[in-house]
């Protein structure tokens, strides 16, 4: 997100994990020397199970890995690709470093703006939607660069987008 | 053939040593192992700057100040994270050295408001410290500093206050709640220059020694709300002295100006208190300020009239002697208290026997149990007075066939006379019922220094010091006898409770009026079993376990 909120997650609904997570997250733990050494694979679980992580959710993996919520929190704070509040069924993630800025993605996230109707950090009305804003995402040999979920889509011009976001479900 | 050649004899191993020896700007020092390159140089008396390098909390390596050159290694070499071996050379004042400082000095400041003169912190800033020391005059930096709307200025808890636009990043604070209080409410949130230290959630930084963390932080990022801008630091007074919470005793500074006291901080002894304090014992500051009782005063009839110290102090051995003469001295009745020192409470048994009586006694309150970590264990407290186990020691319990409190306020015996060298004893002292069972004798005094329900009651009230205004020693739950001195003089003409207890000695014709606490201390040694090894020079040293143990006080 472009700005991340320093302190607070916000609240969700009372975070259990559903049985077949519970079991990851067993296996997960058993490849792991010590709890806190499984934190960011079973924080991915946490995201992968309710989309995005809130602060119940940090404090269930608290629980589970016998760690204080607050590093928790703070590994959390950390890394950008956990999503701290909801986000849309698809996460549009725009590269805008150098070689990109470079190759138009500012044009481009201008255009994805106006067809959405969001901005940076946002999401459609409909669900469907997040942008997000994201540094190098090692695609610059193809740039503009983006990545759509866990897709990369490169080069990317306005009218590809245009297509890619009728196609999206 | 030739006969295989002997074995040589094996060359004896040389002798152990269980010193190592470094070798710090060509001076070799003889140091114990086990410790890192900083307090090594310590040893040696050079300091080597740090920030994030705490003596008790894990070894992070983070804030990089402490920069030395070590012969063979081509690279500067953080001090903090260098375990020592024998031979070490190390470098602290090469040309590398200083601009590696100087250098990180300046990446320090670059986001630091540098604003000192409307900083709390500052006096006692280790980044002001290292930045005079070891800065550049100038910076290069012309750009915005950062800002942390909303993180700034803000309590973080019911005691500590943050403001993270002074954070260095250190992470002292967050390893504190880790690892020593083990509650673990602090953490780095954010990344790159936006990191900052703050709770889950924003939940309160409310363990029960959370003032330590602003204690242990070297900059003006966390400090305590009770404190903050009240003083600046080099106004204050340093007087060493014992918490007076409970009966863990930790060890503290009492910092006064001009006869007000501003705050207790904690006061190194690895055998007690360590580096720590509790938020419950070092707020009690505060409470060393409120005088209620500034007068001796005697009623009358129904009348209170002020007195003269001396001459309330008369009115209450004469009440003694006629008793004495109509009923003996079993129906006098003497109350120590678990608040006052050894001396005092050894005084008052002395006054008891010299009248010939055995009602006597100390009773204190149960406090919620508190820990405190020393140096290597957790130890456990939970009476409500410092110095309850000296006051027993002292012998402040009731005589054969004599009498103590209880039976006084469970109304099983009424003396005549009931003397209580400390009015806030406990909290039975502000309770209408158990003051009127006291009040059932015929004459009542007290010594105090705020008023209560006793007081109130009282024939003869005598001002009293408080802890700051008095030497004395307390004994602790481990049975470590620990002095505390004075920092000030009560304000005229409140005594302390020793030199009142004295008066009262002298008037009974018991004691000398030259007495001091040290000289009453001589006669305890002489008189009560297991104080006779707890000599004076031991006693400013740190404390010392009675009954001959002895128990090393070696600071680090
Ligand atoms: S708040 Fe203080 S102790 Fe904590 S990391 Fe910042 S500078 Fe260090
Ligand atoms: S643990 Fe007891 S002696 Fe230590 S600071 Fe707290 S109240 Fe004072
Ligand atoms: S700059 Fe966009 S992928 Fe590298
Ligand atoms: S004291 Fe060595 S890096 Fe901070």
């Amino acid at each position: 997100m472009t700005s991340r909120r320093y302190a607070v997650l916000p609240a969700g609904r009372p975070a259990e994990f559903p049985p077949d997570a519970r079991a990851r997250i067993e296996r997960i733990l058993s490849r792991y020397p010590t709890k806190q050494a499984a934190l960011l694979p079973v924080l991915w679980v946490a995201q992968e199970t309710w989309g995005w992580i809130s602060r119940e959710a940090a404090e269930e993996v608290a629980r589970i890995l016998e760690l204080s919520p607050a590093h928790v929190s703070g590994v959390l704070t950390f890394y950008t690709m956990y999503n701290l509040e909801p986000v849309g069924r698809h996460l549009l993630q725009f590269c805008t470093s150098i070689s990109c800025h470079l190759a138009g993605a500012g044009g481009l996230l201008e255009h994805c703006r106006r067809r959405l109707g969001i901005d940076l950090g946002q999401t459609t009305a409909d669900g469907r939607f997040t942008m997000v804003e994201v540094e190098c995402i090692a695609g610059c040999d193809r740039a503009p660069s983006m990545m759509i979920d866990d897709a990369y889509h490169e080069p990317m011009d306005p009218s590809k987008l245009d297509a890619l976001l009728e196609s999206l479900p | 053939m030739s006969a295989p050649a002997p074995p040589a004899p094996a060359a004896p191993p040389p002798p152990k040593k269980d010193t190592l020896t470094i070798v710090f700007d060509g001076k070799p020092i003889e140091v114990p192992p086990g410790i890192n390159l900083i307090e090594a140089a310590k040893l040696a008396g050079i300091e080597i700057p740090h920030f994030c390098f705490h003596p008790r909390l894990s070894v992070v390596g983070q804030c990089r100040m402490c920069l030395v050159e070590i012969e063979g290694i081509p690279k500067i070499q953080a001090a903090c994270t260098t375990p020592i071996k024998d031979g070490l050379a190390v470098k602290t004042t090469t040309q590398k050295v200083r601009e590696s400082r100087a250098a990180n000095m300046e990446f320090l400041l670059i986001n630091h408001p540098l604003d000192c003169p409307i900083c709390d912190q500052a006096g006692e800033c280790k980044l002001q410290d290292n930045a005079f020391g070891y800065g550049e005059q100038r910076s290069r930096y012309d750009e915005r500093k950062r800002q942390y709307a909303g993180y700034d200025r803000t309590a973080i808890g019911p005691h500590v206050v943050a403001d993270m636009t002074r954070c260095i990043q250190c992470t002292r604070c967050i390893r504190f709640c880790q690892e020593i209080a083990g509650t673990g409410e602090l953490t780095f949130l954010d990344r790159g220059g936006r990191t900052l230290v703050w709770t889950h959630d924003g939940k309160p930084l409310a363990n029960d020694w959370s003032a330590c963390a602003a204690d242990v932080c070297p900059v003006g990022a966390l400090t305590t709300k009770e404190f903050r801008f009240r003083r600046r630091v080099w106004d204050l007074k340093k007087t060493p002295s014992v918490c007076p919470g409970c009966n863990i005793g930790c060890n503290i500074s009492i910092e006064d100006r001009d006869s007000v006291v501003y705050r207790f901080l904690p006061r190194l002894n690895p055998a007690v208190n360590d580096y720590w304090l509790c938020d419950y014992g070092r707020f009690l500051s505060e409470s060393l300020n409120a005088r209620e009782i500034s007068k001796a005063t005697v009623r009358e009839g129904s009348d209170v009239r002020d007195a003269i110290v001396p001459a309330a102090v008369e009115r209450i051995a004469s009440e003694i002697r006629s008793t004495i003469e109509t009923d003996g001295p079993s129906a006098i009745f003497f109350l120590g208290s678990a608040h006052l020192s050894n001396e005092e409470n050894f005084l008052l048994r002395k006054i008891a026997d010299h009248i010939g009586c055995g009602n006597r006694d100390v009773v204190v309150d149960r406090s919620r149990v508190r820990r405190m970590k020393s140096k290597t264990e957790w130890i456990e407290g939970d009476h409500a007075g410092a110095n309850y186990a000296g006051a027993r020691d002292m012998g402040l319990s009731p005589g054969p066939g004599g009498h103590g409190l209880t039976d006084v306020l469970e109304g099983r015996w009424i003396p005549q006379i009931v003397v209580v060298a400390d009015a806030s004893f406990a909290a039975a002292a502000d309770d209408a019922e158990k003051v009127g069972r006291l009040r059932g004798a015929r004459f009542l005094a007290v010594a105090a220094r705020t008023a209560n329900s006793l007081t109130r009651a009282a024939d003869v009230v005598l001002p009293a010091a408080s802890l700051a205004q008095k030497e004395g020693s307390f004994t602790n739950v481990q049975g470590r006898v620990q002095w505390f001195q004075r920092a000030f003089l009560p304000p005229p003409p409140a005594r302390a409770h020793w030199e009142l207890l004295l008066l009262l000695g002298v008037a009974l014709g018991w004691g000398d009026r030259n007495w001091t606490p040290a000289a009453v201390r001589t006669q305890i040694r002489e008189e009560v079993e297991g104080y006779d090894e707890v000599t004076e020079q031991e006693l400013a040293g740190g404390g010392l376990m009675k009954k001959g143990l002895f128990v090393s006080t070696g600071a680090v």
